[in-house]
């Protein structure tokens, strides 16, 4: 506090402190601009003349040790501030506290501050070398660019296939060969000349242009043979040390440029040279001139690659040899490889070299995988294959080729263990349908035949017989209808007998019916009975569970009404029920005849349904039935085909045992199989 | 609550009906009541069926659902039989004559089908369930009624084969009986399970 205190100042006016950087007193409103003295310089305001301002920037731009480093090197940015500068301390509208401010800082040494100056010359270096890092980066980057497009045109050329191929399905490289040799007797001056471009060093790539170059200048050098003598073959370096052609040099520049920005890529021209040489025979390659053997073995050493084929420079006739040995390498592309004439410019086109390489494994594959190959090539290019101008050893290639095939056959269907089929049934199904339809069509064709007469009848349809037998005029008989549309040929043939019987001696018929169907069912059934079709059948809903009140009590039925043939349960002597249903004819037997002693049920059925009626019949509970063919002697009537009924039956029974039959075969042949394991 | 209710209401009309069972005549006039209960509920239930079948085929054909042109036979022949049963009614011989002529032949052969599965059925039965009591027993005694169905033992008319022929005929006897005593005994606990509250009839 004291400190503070000592740093106030006094004013002038009221002797009040006030901060040291007032300008003005906060007491009494007076100026307090005398307070700001500067050292050195006279303290009365009066005293200090405007006109001196410039003589003191004056001063401080030449004093030494207010220069920084800065200011040494002129920078562009700061200079402008300090022109504002000067502008303003020229100007008279600048305030006095600011220009005390200014000439106190250019007086004292760390008003601007070391620290400050040498950060502002530092921000000024770095400035400097960030902008020469972004030019460097940013020429690097463009350069960058160009060589990929460069490098994605040259390969682009090469690998596009021409649209106008050769019949005869000539290689690209091949066709690039046969343009640099037009006649095998002048390649070697040829090559020579067009030596010069590559002498000092070997392009890595053999772009188009290149080539086309080459092309050319092989064919001016024709025109000029066709005048001038063949020059021989020992003027080889002095021909090379002769200038090119302006054109050619002109062609040559760019194509030597190419090979330098392509350091990294792949090459294929001079590598399938040196393949092609190995190939060739000695002949062949005594037509060659050691320009291209010179460019081959210096493509050879550019791409010393593992497991690449590197031809010894001195020795390059060995390796010819060695690849002539091999069997069905050399000698069946000679033919291919060396034509004797070479052919014209149009027929030259570009073609994807992909078999140049791979030739030597294709001619030792076996005739099946030389079947498949169409296929592969004709599929898109994949990691498994091959790059055509991959030079590769023999057993790599094989391999490789081993592992292309591999993976085109991996997911491939492959003759193997084939699941075997489970027979669907259906064909058994419909031999069996169509032998019991043909035996049923066969035997009503021929005709029914007669039931015998005396067949012996069940039991229950002989006791059935017996009680309708013991029925005399007037009685009342109940007939209850309660089946199916289906089943009503088998229920009408038995049930009809008997009420024509029941008919003929006298008794009182009424029927109900559970069923709607019951009522046109009703119609067949009293006409085969020899009924009048006037026959009142009642339909009875609920079947026999609406009856148990009325067999309970004979006093709740008198007032219902509802059935004018059933009034009371109790008068009927005997309820007929024909029925397909051993459920509803237990019903029956169970609900209405505890309530009903004198009532006697009979029952007519299905054969089907008469094995579970037969405790009730054996029990009492029901005095008779009828179910089956031979119990109502159905055979006999005109309506039923007693021969198909047992051709139906025949055929069931050779079926049944035709299934016991396969199975013991099929359990036969499992033994047989598990003694033979 | 929506559980307990329907129990109670099961194991009360159970009740009601068994004690109008045993108290034989005053309980009769309960029981006719009940019965005539069920009777319209099965009928309403009946029609509920009938409207739903409608109006199912209804909305196939509505949407023209894959084979909703049996949908359409359906419904026409639906309407026509209610139209002509309501115009002559359901004692009119035409009428009768019409709907019989349909519906046997329609379901004899319906039976036939059955006749022709059930035999190829019995075919295979043997390959796929093998050699066991049951298919064993099964065979034999398809074999020996079908060979008596035929008719060619009784026609032999030898006395002890007669009698002999009897004695197989009955033996189904046997197992029906043992089956009816079956259900009974199963009605009898279902009857228990429902008076008790125990069967979960009201679960949903």
């Amino acid at each position: 506090m004291t400190e503070d205190h000592a740093e106030l100042n006094l004013c002038p006016n009221c002797g009040k402190e006030n901060l040291p950087m007032a300008t003005r007193c906060v007491h009494c409103g007076s100026d307090m601009e005398s307070l700001f003295t500067i050292f050195g310089q006279s303290q009365d305001p009066d005293e200090q003349s405007e006109d001196s301002l410039p003589d003191i920037i004056e001063e401080i731009r030449n004093d030494p040790s207010l220069k920084t480093p800065a200011e040494v090197a002129p920078i562009p940015e700061i200079q402008p501030a300090e022109q504002i500068d000067e502008s303003l301390l020229n100007s008279e509208e600048l305030p006095d506290w600011l220009a005390k401010v200014r000439e106190r800082a250019q007086e004292e040494e760390d008003a601007i501050g070391d620290l400050a100056s040498s950060t502002i010359a530092m921000d000024v270096a770095r400035s400097e070398e960030a902008s020469a890092g972004v030019e460097e980066e940013f020429n690097a980057w463009i350069n960058r660019i160009r060589e990929k497009s460069q490098q994605e045109n040259s390969v682009r050329a090469r690998q596009l296939p021409d649209d106008s191929e050769d019949p005869d399905q000539v290689p690209d490289w091949l066709q690039r060969i046969r343009a640099l040799r037009p006649q095998s007797e002048e390649e070697i001056t040829h090559e020579v000349k067009t030596n010069p471009s590559y002498v000092d060093e070997m392009p890595r790539e053999w772009t188009d242009e290149a080539l086309e170059e080459l092309r050319r200048q092989a064919l001016a050098e024709d025109q000029e043979q066709e005048t001038e003598p063949l020059t021989p073959a020992s003027t080889i370096s002095d021909e090379r040390e002769l200038p090119a052609e302006p054109e050619m040099e002109e062609l040559s520049e760019p194509v030597q440029k190419e090979p330098e920005l392509l350091e990294e890529d792949f090459h294929n021209i001079p590598d399938d040279e040196e393949e092609l040489q190995e190939l060739l025979p000695e002949d062949d390659l005594s037509h060659s001139s050691e320009a291209e053997e010179t460019i081959a073995e210096e493509a050879m050493e550019d791409t010393p690659e593992p497991g690449e084929i590197v031809a010894p420079q001195d020795e390059p006739d060995t390796l010819v040899k060695e690849a002539l040995e091999e069997p069905g390498q050399g000698i069946p592309q000679q033919g291919d490889i060396q034509p004797e004439e070479p052919e014209p410019e149009e027929s030259v086109s570009e073609k994807v070299p992909e078999e140049a390489p791979i030739e030597p494994v294709e001619l030792e594959l076996s005739p099946e995988e030389q079947d498949k190959e169409p296929e592969e090539e004709e599929q898109p290019t994949d990691s498994a294959a091959v790059p055509p101008d991959l030079l590769l050893l023999r057993d790599q290639q094989n391999r490789a080729s081993l592992l292309a095939s591999l993976i085109e056959q991996e997911g491939r269907v492959t003759a193997g263990k084939q699941a075997i089929q489970k027979p669907s049934g259906r064909g058994g199904r419909l031999a069996v349908a169509l032998l019991l339809l043909i035996g049923l069509v066969v035997s009503i064709l021929i005709g029914p035949a007669a039931m015998p007469a005396d067949a012996p009848k069940s039991i229950p349809a002989i006791a059935l017989s017996d009680q309708i037998q013991t029925l005399t005029e007037n009685d009342e008989v109940l007939i209850v209808l309660d089946y199916q549309a289906a089943t009503s040929r088998e229920l009408e043939a038995l049930a009809a007998p008997l009420l024509e019987q029941l008919h003929t001696q006298g008794a009182n018929l009424a029927f109900l019916t559970t069923q709607p169907s019951g009522l046109f069912l009703a119609q067949s059934l009293l006409e085969q009975a020899g009924l009048a079709e006037d026959t009142q059948v009642e339909y009875l809903p609920g079947s026999y569970l609406s009856l148990i009140s009325r067999a309970m009590n004979p006093a709740i039925s008198d007032g219902q009404g509802a059935l004018s043939q059933v009034q009371d349960l109790r008068s009927f002597r005997l309820v007929l029920l024909v029925s397909d249903s051993a459920d509803n004819i237990r019903g029956w037997l169970e609900q209405i005849a505890p309530w009903i002693e004198s009532l006697n049920f009979a029952a007519v059925t299905t054969q089907m349904e008469a094995p579970v009626l037969l405790p009730y019949f054996d029990s009492g509970q029901l005095v008779g039935y009828a179910a089956g063919i031979a119990d109502g002697n159905i055979g006999s009537q005109p309506v039923f085909s007693y021969r198909a009924y047992r051709v139906g039956l025949l055929l069931m029974l050779v079926m049944l045992l035709l299934g016991m039959i396969s199975k013991g075969e099929a359990d036969a042949i499992q033994r047989e199989e598990e003694r033979a394991e | 609550m929506k559980r307990l209710l329907p129990l109670i209401v099961g194991a009360l009309s159970g009740l009601v009906v068994l004690a109008a069972m045993f108290f034989v005549p005053q309980g009769s006039a309960i029981l006719s009541a009940v019965l005539n209960w069920v009777i319209a509920v099965a009928s309403v239930a009946l029609l509920v069926a009938i409207a739903s079948l409608v109006l199912t085929h209804l909305r196939f054909i509505a949407k023209g659902k894959k084979g909703f042109l049996l949908s359409i036979v359906l419904v026409v022949s639906f309407i026509t039989t209610l139209a002509l049963g309501i115009l002559l009614g359901v004692d009119n011989p035409i009428f009768l004559r019409l709907v019989g002529a349909i519906i046997r032949p329609i379901e004899t052969a319906l039976l036939g089908l059955v006749a022709l599965v059930m035999m190829s059925a019995a075919m295979k039965i043997f390959r796929e369930r093998g050699w066991s009591a049951l298919t064993v027993s099964f065979g034999i005694s398809a074999i020996v009624f079908l060979i008596l169905g035929l008719g060619f033992l009784q026609n032999l008319k030898i006395p002890v084969l007669n009698e002999a022929i009897r004695f197989v005929e009955g033996l189904p006897m046997i197992g029906a009986r043992g089956l009816l005593i079956g259900i009974g005994i199963g009605l009898l606990m279902m009857a228990f399970r429902v008076l008790f509250g125990m069967e979960g009839s009201g679960n949903d």
